[in-house]
């Protein structure tokens, strides 16, 4: 008879199955090179003529900004490309029918792209630094780097979310440009979210990265004005907002799974 | 049969919702599965047969949580499908087979990899397992190699590695040889039976009756989401017409002619095939009275004529049933 038991499935080696898997095919697929390594480039070249001049931390401002622009490409793009990419290689399949939870995999998948959205965030300060000749004045660097960090972890939980879409749907390329475009416009990444219309401001109250990313501004920009509710408010609404979508994340994946299970369209591309 | 089967369904159905247009929403239904109730024994081979769009991946994959049922009730080991999938999914395995399904540009060794991490292989055991499945069906020497350099059946073979990856209770293959040469069919098959005398239960579909009845001692024929037979080999062949087969091939036989070899002794039904200028009848016997030398008596003036009798194949019976449905 064949083993009766069976081993026990470790949600930390599936994750970390997942994330090799994804270096392993970055390293593979050369096209991945232009948003990954290019684009942080050109990202923060514009910032820093568009921010030039703009008061003693327009530096900041630039690195920040191309920073998100980037990182959003790689965090949030790149998770829902990977699951797309499943759909597509009809690999979804065999994945959905091993015993790891696909929340694992994706989690995997979305460590990677937090990985490389870094790289890019480090090529973007890198260019902004040359262009300038002198490195941004920090009045808090451990500050920064701490925020830096919890920002690239709310922007991890809209990945997640987004990479839940790419399960149910082949056609969530739509809603991920959608959601693109409500990035950019709305969490403020380029230019602070205040200087809006008022209506466009509630969509990006929508998105951890925003909070998080103007938590950051205060800490980073002496004098700045961002929400009028200053930092610390931010941070709540951050980790609140956070909170939020990975406890969505949680309970997720299995009914759309079901979902997928039931139309049967786990294998459409 | 055994207490407990393998695999075993009540009234299954599946209906599948596609939807065209955007606004003005046209909804199309398919019945893939009307009903289907099976029994399979564990550790044998059970062979579905049915032409194309019978509803056999269909079935596989509700029996492989892939899918689920409309209505109606599936188990496999004794655990629902649908429940218990969790308890299922590592003890059964699945090979839909085909160009798809595989990471095509990373190599062999690395996919088994990863599936095997899914699957919780234990981690001291894991490259030495999937040396052996590697060897099992003979891509060792290409292991290091990216899959988009394989060829399909070197695919084939890699999909059949995975499934086997995690030692799986049940395997479902679904048409396991489609698309290969001979050759590496009749290896594929090899390792078919080579599997079952592990004690695996293993379900495969196929098109071919000669497979199915090479395969598998049982069998089910599948025609528009109802199973339309169910028997072993041997009792297939009796279920229609009878055990013996005669063939006469010439250049055309005239309607009188049919006539008069339908009228022979135990003569149950023919079938007329074109081959080129030539035309082969195909008589089904039920008893041994009629004779090739009967039917050559019956044909006289045929220049050209030839007549044999052949052992009645699955093929006969299988493309009896599925026409018979057909009508
Ligand atoms: N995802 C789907 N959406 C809509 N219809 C489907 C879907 N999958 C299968 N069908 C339909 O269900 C029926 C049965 O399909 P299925 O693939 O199970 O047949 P099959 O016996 O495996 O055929 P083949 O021998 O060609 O592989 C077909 O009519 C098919 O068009
Ligand atoms: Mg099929």
């Amino acid at each position: 008879m064949a083993t009766a038991d069976v081993p026990a499935i470790s949600r930390s080696r599936a994750t970390r199955a997942s994330l090799r898997l994804a270096v392993l095919m970055f390293m593979a697929d050369p096209q991945w090179l232009i948003p990954s390594m290019i684009a942080p480039v050109i990202f923060g070249v514009v910032a820093f003529e568009l921010f030039r001049g703009a008061g003693p931390y327009f530096l900041t401002y630039a690195i920040l900004g191309a920073g998100m622009m980037s990182m959003w490409g790689q965090t949030l793009y790149g998770s829902g490309w990977a699951i797309g990419q499943d759909r597509e290689f009809g690999t979804l399949e065999p994945t959905v029918q091993s015993p790891t939870p696909y929340v694992y995999v994706v989690l995997g998948r979305v460590l990677w792209n937090v990985v490389s959205g870094l790289m890019g965030g480090g090529i973007v300060y890198l260019v902004v630094l040359a262009s300038a000749g002198s490195p941004p004045a920090v009045p808090d660097p451990v500050g920064f780097v701490i925020l830096f960090l919890f920002v690239m972890l709310t922007l991890a939980s809209v990945g997640i979310l987004f990479s839940a879409a790419w399960v149910y749907t082949r056609y969530s390329g739509f809603i991920q440009n959608v959601g693109e475009f409500a990035f950019y416009v709305g969490t403020g990444c380029m230019f602070p979210i205040v200087l809006l219309p008022f209506w466009t401001n509630p969509i990006g109250l929508f998105f951890p990265p925003t909070w998080a990313l103007d938590a950051l501004r205060y800490l980073s920009i002496p004098g700045y004005v961002g929400f009028s509710w200053g930092f610390w408010p931010d941070i709540l609404g951050a980790v609140v907002t956070t909170l939020v979508y990975v406890a969505i994340a949680g309970t997720i994946f299995k009914r759309v799974e079901l979902h997928v299970l039931a139309k049967g369209n786990l294998s459409d591309y | 049969m055994t207490p407990i089967p393998a695999i075993e369904t009540r009234g299954l159905t599946r209906t599948f919702e596609s939807r065209k247009g955007f606004l003005f929403r046209e909804v199309t239904r398919t019945e893939a599965l009307r009903g289907v109730d099976l029994a399979v024994a564990p550790e044998s081979i059970f062979g579905l047969l049915g032409p194309n769009g019978a509803g056999k991946t269909t079935f596989v994959k509700i029996l492989s949580t892939l899918l689920l049922p409309t209505g109606g009730k599936a188990s496999v080991l004794g655990h629902d499908v649908v429940d218990d999938s969790a308890w299922l999914r590592p003890r059964i395995g699945l090979v839909l087979g085909g160009e798809r399904g595989l990471y095509n540009r990373i190599n062999a060794r690395d996919n088994l990899r990863y599936f095997a991490d899914l699957y919780g292989i234990p981690t001291r055991e894991r490259e030495a397992r999937i040396e052996s499945v590697l060897e099992r069906v003979g891509l060792t020497w290409a292991a290091d190699r990216r899959v988009e350099e394989y060829s399909r059946g070197m695919k084939q073979k890699l999909h059949i590695a995975r499934g086997i990856l995690h030692r799986p209770q049940v395997l479902f293959l679904d048409e396991p040889t489609i698309g290969l040469d001979p050759k590496s069919a009749r290896e594929t098959r090899k390792l078919v039976r080579s599997l079952v005398s592990d004690g695996v239960t293993i379900f495969l579909t196929t098109h071919y009756m000669f497979e199915a009845e090479e395969l598998c001692p049982e069998i089910a024929v599948m025609s528009k989401g109802r199973i339309v037979a169910r028997d072993t080999v041997a009792g297939l062949r009796h279920l229609v017409g009878g055990d013996r087969t005669l063939e006469a091939e010439a250049y055309g036989f005239e309607d009188r002619e049919v006539a008069t070899l339908r009228a022979l002794p135990g003569v149950s039904k023919i079938v007329s095939e074109e081959y080129g200028p030539k035309t082969r009848l195909t008589l089904r016997l039920r008893s041994l009275e009629t004779t090739p030398d009967d039917v050559q008596a019956a044909l006289p003036g045929h220049t050209e004529l030839s007549v044999r009798e052949r052992r009645t194949s699955l093929e006969d019976v299988y493309l009896d049933l599925v026409e018979e449905e057909a009508r």
